[in-house]
């Protein structure tokens, strides 16, 4: 049964549901992000060079990003998304309307969105391209405003060009990951009974009504299995007549064994994100001053190299590693899958292991650097304003010792996670458990060795 | 349209429109048009890139004006001088601290970086004219330096020996011991006898040690070459006062210790960037053979082809004075009842 051994939560407390039906609820949170996010990239513009004292740097790549991946993501899915300010004007201005469900076409030139990219995979590059100048964009304030405000000009000029949120959907390098992410939350949005869906006809949740617009992430509900593509913006709550969605609490990363919806482009998303996650936390927190050095583009041949190994170790060298391990895997359980299928397959597995991976990165450099953003808060720019009275508040390391033990719990979370959802897989596989137990083992000694790795760089 | 539809778009212009406008104008035009002087921003930054901007400021005599020094990149440290007795302390990258001054006089005023923030540290400075608004192109001219002026009269070259001690090993005499201040003051209470010219203090300023070692020795035949080193050291350490010697010691971190590392080794971490190797004044050998105003001299007009830079548009002509007492320590150490940092 789909809804089976999960809460409603919009039953279960009608104020939820009642907040998320008003139409003034999304626009509001976005319109309270969207000050913020000015506020980040003015800071960026024309604040502080100096990054740990600009707001556009904290507020952005501390305090944001810390909520984001430890909190919002594993507990709440895509809910970021949902008050996300980067696609708020283009949406604005495609609906001529904030708040109110405005009649009539929304106003855009209506282009078809390329078939070939109806994927991941612009969002796996656009990701890769921002993660090889990460230490320049996370650091430099007028880097990092620029790349935020060419986030919001891409998300206005593709809501211009084509009909709802493509940007979202297709093209945003942040939007990727926290769809394959999601997966792991907790929380879905499905509806009660496909049935109904199936025999509603007018499928109010696609075309919109007097109460919403059609699904802006285009995704029919009705068929809705995993939370990878539903940006939770909640239109077709509004609009669904027959009061057939759901929010529903669930366990994590039930959307993992939807096996007919996995895919090469989130498969590599995973190994993308899996090595990101390694080599930030080698560049940033590991011993190494010369890899440092060459991230920060110190020589531009360095960089270059540095930027050439980034490119290989996450679309060749662990995708190959982890391609040996499933041929192994193949082999030793006799599954009589195409690699290529098995390899996709098994790749899920690392998305908890990735998610794990990239939280215990987030403590390591919150935990640290959190404290700048009392000061920061009080003087966003830098220009020795004391708004709030904490802008003398000293930089303060916190956790130091607590440090090492949340960072191993997490991993060691993730990696138990990655191992049975291996084995859940190899069950989908193979018929047999010792066949399926057999095909664990590598991609299991795979997942082991990485967490190792990630282990190496935080415990030194 | 709908009331919340209204306040909407009201708050989307109030953020795209007003929230820049607001931030930009307070800082740029409400807060100097409201502050009771003005206020000049000062962005402070490693030479390489930008050193300070602006890095020449004109104020009026009588005027009342905050400066805020804003560190852009790494550590500087911030002080204005010479004479104003003003020590910001270091800057931290992001941090903002500010000095309200007024001047009386019209001159120049030297802001600089006090901690050594890159191979260039020494040249992070900027200046503040003082003008009269009655002559405002007319500017005191910096009136020769006595010091200065009787050593070039007396023909002696101030740069003549400004390598490192290392180089002229061969030129000085080394010890077996290290010289001690406290002591040589011992050694002449027990009765050393001290010739009358040793004991004036601008004797001393305008010879060397070297000098008072052999005139110490025709005095005291019979006493031992480590007695007679002791009571230089004594006699060269003893002009200063506590305070004094603090204050040398706070100038000579902040300004010298880059390249003449923090106990005179001639090792500081800037070291390998200059011209020449740095002076060692902790170095016996070397300093013996030194005159005080020519250290003088040579801090107050920096050392040609070497690096040094100059320092008398910093430091006042008693600032210097007490950083060349400072100098001797390190070479002798403190006299008695006295500590350094």
């Amino acid at each position: 049964m789909l809804n089976q051994g999960r809460i409603d939560l919009l039953e279960r407390v009608p104020l939820l549901k009642r907040t998320l039906k008003s139409r003034a609820f999304q626009p509001a949170a976005m319109l309270l992000t969207l000050a913020v996010f000015t506020l980040a990239i003015l800071a960026g513009l024309v604040g502080t060079p100096a990054g740990s004292r600009n707001f556009g740097i904290v507020f952005v790549w501390i305090v944001w990003w810390a909520l984001l991946i430890a909190v919002l993501v594993p507990f709440f899915g895509r809910l970021w998304c949902t008050i996300c300010p980067i696609p708020a004007p283009g949406e604005w201005l495609q609906r001529r309307a904030i708040v109110q469900r405005r009649p009539g076409k929304l106003w855009t030139r209506g282009l078809r969105w390329p078939r070939r990219l109806k994927n991941i995979w612009l969002q796996n590059f656009g990701f890769l391209g921002v993660a090889i100048f990460s230490t320049i964009i996370l650091t430099r304030p007028t880097v990092s405003a620029w790349v935020l405000l060419s986030f919001l000009l891409v998300g206005v000029v593709l809501s211009a060009l084509y009909k709802n949120r493509v940007f979202c959907r297709y093209v945003c390098p942040v939007g990727g990951f926290i769809g394959l992410y999601s997966m792991m939350a907790p929380v879905e949005l499905r509806v009660a009974d496909p049935d109904v869906c199936v025999a509603h006809k007018t499928k109010d949740c696609l075309t919109g009504n007097e109460y919403g617009y059609g699904c802006p992430w285009m995704v029919f509900p009705g068929s809705l299995q995993r939370n990878a593509a539903c940006g939770m913006c909640f239109e077709c709550l509004k609009t669904c007549p027959k009061n057939n969605i759901v929010l529903n609490l669930r366990s994590p990363g039930s959307d993992l064994m939807v096996a007919s919806e996995r895919r090469l482009d989130e498969a590599y998303k995973a190994f993308i994100m899996l090595g990101c996650a390694l080599l930030y936390s080698a560049v940033l927190l590991g011993p190494w001053g010369w890899l440092k050095d060459w991230a920060n583009m110190h020589t531009l041949p360095h960089w270059g190299l540095y930027a050439l190994g980034f490119v290989l170790l996450n679309l060749v060298i662990l995708p190959g590693a982890f391609g040996a391990a499933v041929w192994i895997a193949r082999r030793i359980a006799r599954q009589q899958q195409p690699l290529r299928r098995l390899f996709v397959d098994y790749a899920y597995a690392l998305i908890p292991l990735g998610l794990a991976a990239w939280i215990a990165f987030t403590f390591g450099f919150v935990l640290v650097n959190g404290s700048y953003a009392l000061a920061v808060l009080s003087d966003p720019f830098g220009w020795g304003w004391n708004l709030f009275g904490t802008a003398s508040t000293p930089w303060t390391p916190l956790g130091a010792t607590v440090l090492p033990f949340l960072q191993v719990g997490v991993l060691t979370t993730g990696l138990l996670f990655a191992l049975n959802t291996t084995y859940k897989i190899a069950r989908q596989n193979s018929a047999q458990h010792q066949a399926a137990f057999l095909a664990t083992l590598p991609v299991s000694g795979f997942a082991l060795l990485v967490t190792l790795g990630f282990l190496r760089l935080y415990l030194g | 349209m709908r009331f919340r539809e209204l306040l909407a778009r009201l708050t989307l212009g109030l953020i795209v429109i007003g929230l820049p406008l607001a931030a930009l104008g307070y800082q740029y035009w409400l807060r100097p048009a409201t502050s009771p002087h003005r206020v000049i921003d000062i962005a402070a930054q490693a030479p390489e890139h930008a050193g300070f901007s602006p890095d020449a400021i004109r104020v009026a005599v009588g005027e009342t004006v905050t400066l805020r020094f804003a560190s852009m990149d790494v550590t500087h440290g911030i002080a204005i001088g010479p004479g104003l007795g003003v020590d910001l302390g270091p800057i931290d990258p992001g941090e903002v601290k500010e000095v309200t001054l007024r001047f009386d006089h019209p001159g120049i005023y030297t802001y600089y970086c006090t901690t050594w923030c890159s191979p260039d540290h020494w040249r992070m400075r900027g200046t503040i004219e003082v003008s009269d608004p009655a002559n405002p192109e007319l500017f005191p001219s910096a009136a020769p330096d006595p010091v200065i002026e009787t050593l070039i009269a007396e023909g002696v070259d101030i740069d003549a020996v400004h390598a490192a001690s290392a180089d002229h090993g061969s030129e000085m005499t080394t010890w077996a011991f290290q010289p001690s201040a406290q002591r040589g003051e011992a050694v002449i209470a027990n009765g050393l006898e001290v010739p009358v010219e040793l004991r004036d203090p601008e004797w001393r300023q305008s010879n060397t040690p070297s000098k008072a070692l052999e005139l110490l020795t025709a005095h005291n035949p019979a006493a031992s070459e480590r007695d007679l080193l002791d009571a230089v050291a004594y006699l060269w350490t003893q002009d200063v006062s506590e305070e004094a010697l603090a204050s040398g010691e706070r100038l000579y971190n902040q300004n010298c210790a880059a390249c003449h590392g923090q106990y005179g080794g001639g090792d500081g971490p800037a070291a390998g960037t200059t011209a020449e190797d740095p002076v060692a004044f902790a170095d016996t050998g070397y300093m013996v053979e030194r005159r005080s105003d020519v250290l003088y001299a040579k801090i107050r007009r920096g050392g040609m082809g070497t690096d040094m830079p100059n320092f008398g548009t910093l430091f006042t002509p008693e600032e210097t004075w007490t950083l060349v007492r400072y100098l001797w320590t390190l070479a002798f150490g403190t006299p008695p009842g006295m500590q350094t940092g």
